[in-house]
């Protein structure tokens, strides 16, 4: 048995080195989700009063220092790229029970309107939870990836730097956009919206059963993506359905597109604020958000 | 529990440590601690099967004993075809059924009628193919005189539903296992630790080689109308590597894991791609299959056939590879890759050479270029055969063999999972050297002789550095587990 143990401990010693060197456990399939949750677990974050969540645009459109210097209460983003309303609603399920949030900011675009669900979600959601506040190495081991997939995927990570409340912001000098990105069009509704405003509703009546207050903010959207009547009238469609929903279940929805005020400048692509704009609107959501948060 | 995963990881050791530390000292015990882990083994598949693995065992107990026991020879019979029946009847059921109403719909359409006759929903039950050659296996014996019927129920029960093979082999003998299963076991350090070996070998062939040739294979063959010739090729030579590795690689598992408990069970390849002929190749593939296959359908057939000298063996011959062909599954490519490998007997039944060992069977490759010619030779022949086993069907085949021999062959393909590409090429080159080097061994990792510590712990952890690093994102069930 001993020498069993000489043998197994320096693969136990090994993972942990490499824990420790930032090679991350493959938890999910959306590295910046696992990256998060790391952090969330190394500053040890419990109470958490008032909760963000979205995609990249919550992620990057919501200026922490601005929220925080604002209302005196414990704040953390937990937005994530690529999140669908569908995952949105399966990680609130779980994030609502543990970290007991008064009011939970759902940053929102069209672009969360059109995926499918990220079933990869569930392997965090049902992990323990000594594993996920106490050992996350051994997720080396319950969700095991080979040791090339976690040195591929430290490597091929887009370089991130998060702020002491899960935020980020985007700086990228006009010369520098990529024109694809600054010229792409999302094709909205697909076959998944249906869904995503289902689980928008799910979202709601959860967040109204357990006494937390729903505040949806539809974030600024690029005027070039709505330059035609068609394309209009289908992200009005889009943002009444979504008022419809929130406000049946007693939530706060908050609307900022308005493409005088966030001119294409301050854009990055077609949803994308850089940091400038982010400041801007996140002044104004503060403004909106101070008649609700008492 | 698949052997590579965590569930199971946790159940041996607990099972380990109350095997050796707690019930040590009472056989009793130790057997019942076998046939408990044993029963939950198999319920953790598939919990409903379970009832028919005890069944069975306890059918073909009380058949063994009923056979000793009684002098009437009608009588035996009647005993030894109710064992029968009831054995091959339950896998021609839970296995064949739909195979052969598929089949008379298909026979009836050929000529433009219609068979109004309904499949039905069957789970094959999981090792049914195994343990029931192993009841078989017992009561013939015991018809014979060769064994006397085990009346401790927990040896015999323990016999049948033995962990480490009762999912996918090998199939042991009776006087293989039952003798290990009566006896005290004694913990023996150097079994133990070169089971620890195997198992490392095992995992190194099923995890790096097998899955991630898998990962390969499957979209290939899945594509291979739109891919080129040479894209298909590769998939075969990998699909060769995979089936082996596989295989292989869980019964290097579940030995090793047997000589953990103390027991020797038998061995299940012997290296085959350095076989030099089709005869010779199943002398090292699958071994216990064919071994029981010779023993219970090749002699008894060759014996009845006697009088027709060589065109009875060749009968005979084809028959059992036809067999064999069908114990994999029920499928018209099985049965056709049956009867092929039975067909490349015929030269050798002709010539009378098909029990002489090829002369440089041991030689390396540069004292004998006949001998690397004739594995090479027999590796190809293998690998346009297992096309027509990987096949869901025989028109699937053709279209296999249709898109090899064109000129897209000579097109290059793209490799899209470069780096895990590579590594399985480096590994499968590890695994032929290494085999090749340990080819008088019962396993590639058996390095008693490399005295330094050192390198032996270079070898182990390199070893294990690799499964670490390489080990594919799906792990892929065994590819024996449907048979």
């Amino acid at each position: 048995m001993f020498k069993t143990l000489l043998f197994v401990m320096p693969v136990f010693v090994f993972f942990e080195v490499l824990f420790r060197l930032g090679f991350a456990p493959i938890v999910t399939n959306s590295t910046l989700f696992d990256i998060k949750m790391l952090a969330v677990q190394k500053h040890h974050i419990k109470n958490v009063k008032l909760l963000a969540m979205g995609s990249s645009v919550g992620l990057y459109e919501l200026d922490s220092k601005t929220i925080v210097q604002n209302f005196n209460m414990p704040y953390y983003n937990f937005s994530s790229w690529g999140l669908q309303i569908t995952d949105t609603r399966l990680l609130l399920s779980s994030f609502v029970k543990k970290y007991h949030p008064k009011y939970v900011l759902l940053c929102s675009s069209i672009g969360e309107f059109v995926g499918p669900q990220n079933d990869t979600y569930l392997n965090f959601i049902n992990a323990n939870d000594f594993i996920k506040d106490k050992l996350p190495e051994l997720f080396y081991f319950t969700n095991y990836s080979s040791i090339h997939q976690l040195v591929y995927r430290k490597f091929n990570t887009y370089p991130l730097a998060l702020d002491n409340w899960g935020g980020a912001s985007l700086s990228v000098k006009q010369k520098n956009i990529n024109r694809e990105k600054w010229n792409e069009h999302d094709i909205f509704p697909t076959k998944y919206t249906p869904a995503n405003y289902i689980a928008l509703d799910s979202l709601a009546s959860l967040l109204k059963r357990e006494h937390v207050k729903f505040v949806f903010i539809q974030v600024p959207i690029k005027k070039s993506y709505s330059n035609t009547d068609q394309s209009k009238q289908i992200i009005q469609v889009h943002f009444d359905k979504c008022k419809s929903i929130v406000e049946a279940h007693d939530g706060t929805y908050l609307n900022y597109y308005n493409t005088t005020v966030f001119t294409d400048s301050l854009f990055i692509d077609q949803y994308h604020l850089q940091a400038e704009g982010a400041v801007i609107l996140t002044k104004e959501i503060v403004a909106d958000l101070e008649k609700i948060i008492k | 529990m698949l052997f590579t995963s965590p569930a199971f990881v946790i159940f041996f050791t607990l099972f380990f440590l109350l095997y050796w530390y707690v019930f040590r000292g009472s056989l009793r015990l130790q057997n019942l601690l076998i046939l408990t882990g044993s029963y939950l083994f198999y319920a953790w598949w598939d919990w409903r099967f379970l009832f028919l693995l005890v069944g069975n065992s306890i059918l073909n107990y009380f058949l063994g004993i009923g056979l000793a026991k009684s002098n009437s020879p009608k009588y035996r019979n009647f005993l030894l075809w109710i064992g029968l029946i009831q054995g091959l009847g339950s896998l021609v059921f839970f296995k064949y059924f739909n195979f052969f109403i598929n089949s008379i719909i298909s026979a009836f359409s050929v000529f433009n009628m219609k068979a109004d006759i309904q499949t039905l929903n069957i789970i094959l039950p999981l090792g049914i193919s195994f343990y029931t050659f192993k009841t078989i296996s017992y009561l013939l014996e015991i018809k014979k005189g060769k064994i006397k019927p085990v009346t401790d129920w927990v040896v015999f029960f323990s016999y049948i539903s033995f962990f480490p093979t009762v999912i996918s082999g090998p199939i042991d003998r009776p006087k293989t296992l039952i003798p290990q299963l009566e006896k005290q076991r004694v913990f023996d350090y150097s079994q133990a630790s070169d089971g620890m070996r195997q198992i490392l070998w095992g995992l190194f062939k099923k995890i790096v080689i097998a899955d991630n040739c898998a990962a390969i294979t499957a979209p290939a063959f899945a594509h291979y109308d739109t891919l080129p010739a040479s894209s298909l090729l590769f998939a075969v030579f990998l699909f060769t590597i995979q089936l082996y590795a596989d295989f292989s690689g869980y019964s290097d598992m579940a030995i090793g894991l047997a000589r953990l408990l103390g027991f020797k069970i038998t061995r299940n390849f012997n290296f085959p791609f350095f076989a030099q002929s089709i005869p010779d190749f199943w002398r090292r593939w699958h071994i216990s299959l064919t071994s029981w296959f010779t023993d219970y359908v090749f002699n008894p057939l060759s014996w009845y056939f006697r009088d027709y000298g060589k065109f009875g063996l060749i009968l005979a011959i084809l028959i059992n590879f036809t067999a064999i062909g069908i114990w994999h599954g029920a499928n018209w490519t099985f049965i056709v890759f049956g009867f092929l490998h039975g067909c490349f007997f015929i030269p050798f039944i002709l010539s009378g050479n098909l029990n002489k060992k090829k002369k440089g069977a041991h030689a390396t490759a540069g004292k004998s270029l006949a001998a690397f010619i004739n594995m090479a030779g027999t590796f190809i022949l293998l690998m346009l055969t297992f096309m027509i086993f990987r096949a869901d069907n025989l028109s699937t085949a053709l279209g296999y063999y249709h898109k090899l021999f064109s000129s897209s062959i000579f097109y290059s393909f793209t490799i899209t999972e470069k780096a895990n590409t590579i590594a399985t090429m480096i590994a499968i080159a590890v695994m032929l050297s290494a085999e090749w080097l340990q080819r008088d061994k019962q396993h590639a990792l058996q390095i008693d002789a490399v005295k330094g510590l050192p390198v032996r712990a270079l070898i182990y952890f390199g070893l294990i550095f690799f499964i670490l690093s390489f080990s594919p994102v799906k792990v892929v069930d065994f590819i024996y587990f449907k048979f």
